[in-house]
C-alpha cells in the first residue's frame, strides 16, 4: 500500500512575548513578522504599533495576521489603528481595513456618522458598506440622511445597494428625493427604481 | 439557565473553541449543558460552570466534545475527491520527483470517515498512487471523534455511498451491519486533535499538499474564521489546495488564497511560489 504514516516533523510556532514582537514587527523575515503580529493579538496597548505596521507592511498574509490582530483586540485604539487605511491607495489594503471594521460593528460604529460626511468620497463609499453591519435601525437612519446631501452619485448608489437589504417602506420619500437631484442619472434613476419597487413590497414586519 | 448564565457560557465556548451560539440555539446548548450537569452530577449551573472552568477531571474536553457534530458518511461530496484525482494532485506532483511524500490533511476528521474516503478513492482512482508515498492526516478537536477514528468500525449509513465491492474490499464485518476498515488501511492514517484556532496546535502538522476543510469555518465567528483561514494558509504548501464544504466561499473569509475552477470543483489555492516562511 503506499499510503504512509509518519511522525509529524515537529515544527513549533515562534511566539516572541510583547516586547520582542513590537520589536521584530517590522523587521525580520516574513514568518518572524506574521509571528509577532500573531504575539500582540492580546497586547492591548500594541494597537497603535500594528496600525503603523500596515503602512509598510506588503506581505498580504503578515497584513492580514496584523488585521486579525487588531480585531481581536476589538478596542476604541484597534479602530484609530485600522480608520486611517480607508484612505490607503492600495486597495487590497483599504479592502482588508474595511473587512476588519464590518467585523467588529459595536466599536466601529460608533464612527459611522463622521465617515459617511467624511471630505473624501472614496471613505465615504466604503462606509456605506460598513453600515451594512449595523443595527438596522441605526444603519438606515444614516443612510436615508447620506441620501438627502450626497453630491457624489456611485456613493448614493452604494448607500442604496445597502439599502435594498435593510431598509423599509419608510424610505420612499427619501428615495424619491434623490431621484429628484439626480434625474440626469439614468444610471441611479435606475437603481432608486428597483429599490424603491423592492422596498414598496415591503411590510414593516418582514424587515427582522 | 438565565438568560445572563447563556451568555457567560457562549461567551467561554467561543473564547475556547471560536464556536459562536446566538440565542436562537439557546435549546441546542441548554440540552447538551443538562445532559453534562446529569453526567457530573452538578445540581446547578453555577457549580457545573465552576468545574468546567476549572477544568476538574478534564470537563472542558468532555463539554467540548458534546458540542461538535459528527454525522458524515464515506464519499460525502466525491465531486471534491474527483477533482483531487483528475486536477489537484497532478497539479501537485509536477514539480515533485516520483518517491516524494504527497500530504493530505482532513481536518476536521470527525469520525475517520473523510480521511478513510480519500484513502480508498486514491487507492482506487488516482494512476500514480505508486509512484509517490501519501500521507493522510485526520485531525479534530474531538478526542472522542478520533477515538472513534482510529477504532475505524462504521454502521451501514456511514457506509451508503460505498459500492459492495468497494465495502468487500476494504472492510470487514465485525457484527450485524458493522463494518471495520482493513488495518492496513487503518494503520496508514494518522490522527491527531487540533484546534485549527490555536496556531501552535496547527503548525505542529507541518505543511500539506491538499486539505480538506468542510463545513466547520461556517461555525466560526468573523475573527476565529479569519484565524483558521490564516492558520491552514500557513499548513499549505506554496501552490497547494484547500477544499472547503459546498456552502463555504473562502473568497468572504480571507483575500490570501486564489480561486480555482475545475470542472469537479471549486477550490481554493494557496499561490505558487511563495516565500515558504
Amino acid at each position: 500500500m503506499p499510503l504512509i504514516r509518519r511522525t509529524p516533523d515537529g515544527v513549533q510556532p515562534d511566539r516572541p512575548d510583547a516586547g520582542e514582537a513590537l520589536a521584530t514587527l517590522t523587521h525580520g523575515t516574513r514568518q518572524k513578522r506574521w509571528a509577532a503580529a500573531r504575539a500582540l493579538s492580546d497586547a492591548p496597548d500594541a494597537a497603535e504599533a500594528l496600525g503603523r505596521a500596515l503602512s509598510s507592511e506588503d506581505d498580504p498574509h503578515v497584513r492580514e495576521a496584523i488585521l486579525t490582530s487588531l480585531l481581536r483586540l476589538r478596542s476604541a485604539a484597534s479602530i484609530q489603528a485600522i480608520l486611517p487605511h480607508l484612505r490607503s491607495d492600495n486597495a487590497s489594503l483599504r479592502t482588508g481595513a474595511l473587512d476588519a471594521l464590518r467585523a467588529m460593528p459595536d466599536v466601529a460604529g460608533p464612527h459611522l456618522p463622521e465617515l459617511l460626511r467624511d471630505a473624501d468620497p472614496d471613505v465615504r463609499l466604503l462606509a456605506c458598506d460598513l453600515a451594512r453591519s449595523l443595527r438596522v435601525a441605526d444603519a438606515t437612519h444614516l443612510l436615508y440622511g447620506l441620501l438627502e446631501v450626497e453630491r457624489e452619485a456611485n456613493i448614493c448608489a452604494a448607500a442604496l445597494d445597502v439599502l435594498a437589504e435593510i431598509g423599509g417602506p419608510e424610505a420612499l420619500p427619501v428615495l424619491a428625493r434623490c431621484a429628484e437631484r439626480f434625474h440626469d442619472h439614468p444610471f441611479l434613476a435606475f437603481s432608486i427604481k428597483v429599490v424603491t419597487e423592492r422596498l414598496s413590497a415591503q411590510t414593516p414586519r418582514h424587515r427582522g | 439557565m438565565t438568560e445572563e448564565e447563556f451568555r457567560r457560557l457562549c461567551d467561554f465556548l467561543y473564547r475556547r473553541t471560536g464556536m459562536v451560539f446566538t440565542e436562537a440555539k439557546r435549546y441546542y446548548v441548554q440540552r447538551r449543558v443538562t445532559d453534562r450537569m446529569t453526567a457530573t452530577g452538578a445540581t446547578s449551573f453555577p457549580s457545573y460552570f465552576a468545574r468546567l472552568r476549572g477544568d476538574l477531571n478534564g470537563e472542558l474536553e468532555q463539554f467540548i466534545n458534546v458540542f461538535t457534530v459528527n454525522e458524515t458518511y464515506f464519499y460525502r461530496e466525491d465531486h471534491q475527491l474527483r477533482c483531487l484525482t483528475t486536477d489537484l494532485l497532478m497539479e501537485c506532483v509536477r514539480a515533485k520527483p516520483p518517491g516524494e511524500v504527497v500530504r493530505i490533511w482532513s481536518v476536521p476528521c470527525s469520525t475517520g470517515e473523510e480521511p478513510y474516503s480519500i484513502a480508498i478513492w486514491l487507492l482506487e482512482n488516482w494512476p500514480q498512487v505508486d509512484a509517490y508515498d501519501i500521507e493522510i492526516v485526520g485531525s479534530d478537536i474531538d478526542t472522542r471523534a478520533l477515538e472513534a477514528a482510529r477504532e475505524g468500525v462504521f454502521g451501514k449509513r456511514a457506509l451508503m455511498r460505498l459500492t459492495p465491492d468497494l465495502v468487500a474490499k476494504y472492510f470487514v464485518p465485525v457484527g450485524p451491519e458493522q463494518w471495520r476498515v482493513l488495518e492496513d488501511l487503518r494503520q496508514s492514517v494518522r490522527f491527531t486533535p487540533v484546534n485549527l484556532v490555536e496556531t501552535g496546535e496547527t503548525r505542529a502538522h507541518g505543511r500539506f499538499d491538499v486539505i480538506f476543510c468542510r463545513n466547520v469555518l461556517i461555525y466560526f465567528d468573523d475573527a476565529s474564521r479569519r484565524l483558521a483561514a490564516e492558520n491552514l494558509y500557513e499548513n499549505l504548501l506554496p501552490g497547494g489546495y484547500i477544499c472547503l464544504g459546498h456552502s463555504e466561499s473562502m473568497s468572504r473569509i480571507s483575500p490570501l488564497f486564489e480561486v480555482r475552477r475545475y470542472v469537479d470543483a471549486i477550490v481554493y489555492q494557496r499561490p505558487p511560489g511563495g516565500a515558504r516562511g
